[in-house]
């Protein structure tokens, strides 16, 4: 076998982990592991980062909103990891332990999730910009607010991946498991 | 379904089903032997995935045939049509 170079090893023992950990995590929420149940996880993630957008923006105007972060950031929490855990964790998933069609999933959902970081950080990008040269502007509450934008941005693009594989992948076909 | 650049996507019609009940494979063990999760190959049966030419070979040593025998651009006929043909009549 031909040394392994420092990448290599890396790609090697990631893999390893997480199949180790798939493996762990396969019997975990059995009965949520079904399309339908899926996406309302997926709905519900999506619609507590539309909070957190909401509540981010209205910083600016109502400082205390910020505060709106700490339950939504629970749910983000229980929602997020129980959809990673039956939907097998596809979305970040190391190359060597999926096959050809899950990489184009993956890729094609990565590649959309990428796209939606972009626009949607710009929006902060811009309000930082065009604020700063106007006098009539809070500064310090833009900047939070900005800050806060960016980090909602930043979640909602990296979740994204994992709920557009979630949202589109079929049941199981009994079939699959003779 | 595999990438295309640019183009239609042509259809690749296969006969993985067939062959893989003709062996008295399920598709797991199938999905073993090539190394790719179950869920693919009922994709590729299902035609809501086309493989790469790397999988395609795969699939076609477990069966000991050709590429063409396992996949087409066309519809494959049943595989009992070609079981008996009919002796042509004598004139």
């Amino acid at each position: 076998m031909p040394a392994q170079n420092l990448l290599e090893r890396y790609e090697a023992r990631r893999t390893r982990r997480f199949l180790d950990n798939q493996e762990r995590m396969s019997g975990w929420l059995p009965t949520w592991r079904t399309r339908a149940r899926r996406r309302l996880l997926t709905v519900i993630l999506a619609v507590v980062l539309a909070c957190m957008f909401v509540a981010t923006t209205a910083t600016y105007f109502v400082p205390l909103a910020a505060l709106a972060w700490l339950p939504l950031t629970l749910v983000f929490l229980v929602t997020w990891t129980s959809l990673q855990i039956v939907s097998s964790r596809l979305s970040d998933a190391p190359r060597h332990a999926l096959d050809e069609r899950e990489i184009s999933e993956r890729n094609s959902a990565r590649s959309i999730g990428l796209g939606v970081a972009q626009v949607l950080v710009m929006i902060p990008i811009l309000a930082l910009l065009l604020g700063s040269t106007t006098d009539s502007v809070d500064h310090q509450d833009l900047a939070y607010a900005a800050g806060g934008f960016t980090l909602a941005s930043i979640l909602f693009a990296g979740c994204l991946p994992a709920m557009i594989l979630a949202w589109i992948r079929p049941d199981d076909d009994p079939e699959d498991h003779l | 379904m595999s990438p295309v650049r640019r183009g239609e996507t042509l259809p690749i019609y296969n006969r993985i089903r067939v062959l893989r009940a003709d062996r008295g494979l399920s598709r797991s063990q199938l999905a073993a032997l090539v190394e790719v999760n179950p869920q693919t190959i009922g994709a590729l049966e299902r035609g809501d995935h086309y493989p790469s030419l790397d999988l395609a070979f795969r699939i076609c040593d477990v069966f000991g045939l050709p590429v063409e025998a396992v996949f087409s651009r066309t519809e494959f006929a049943p595989l009992s049509a070609g079981l008996h043909r009919p002796a042509p009549k004598e004139a």
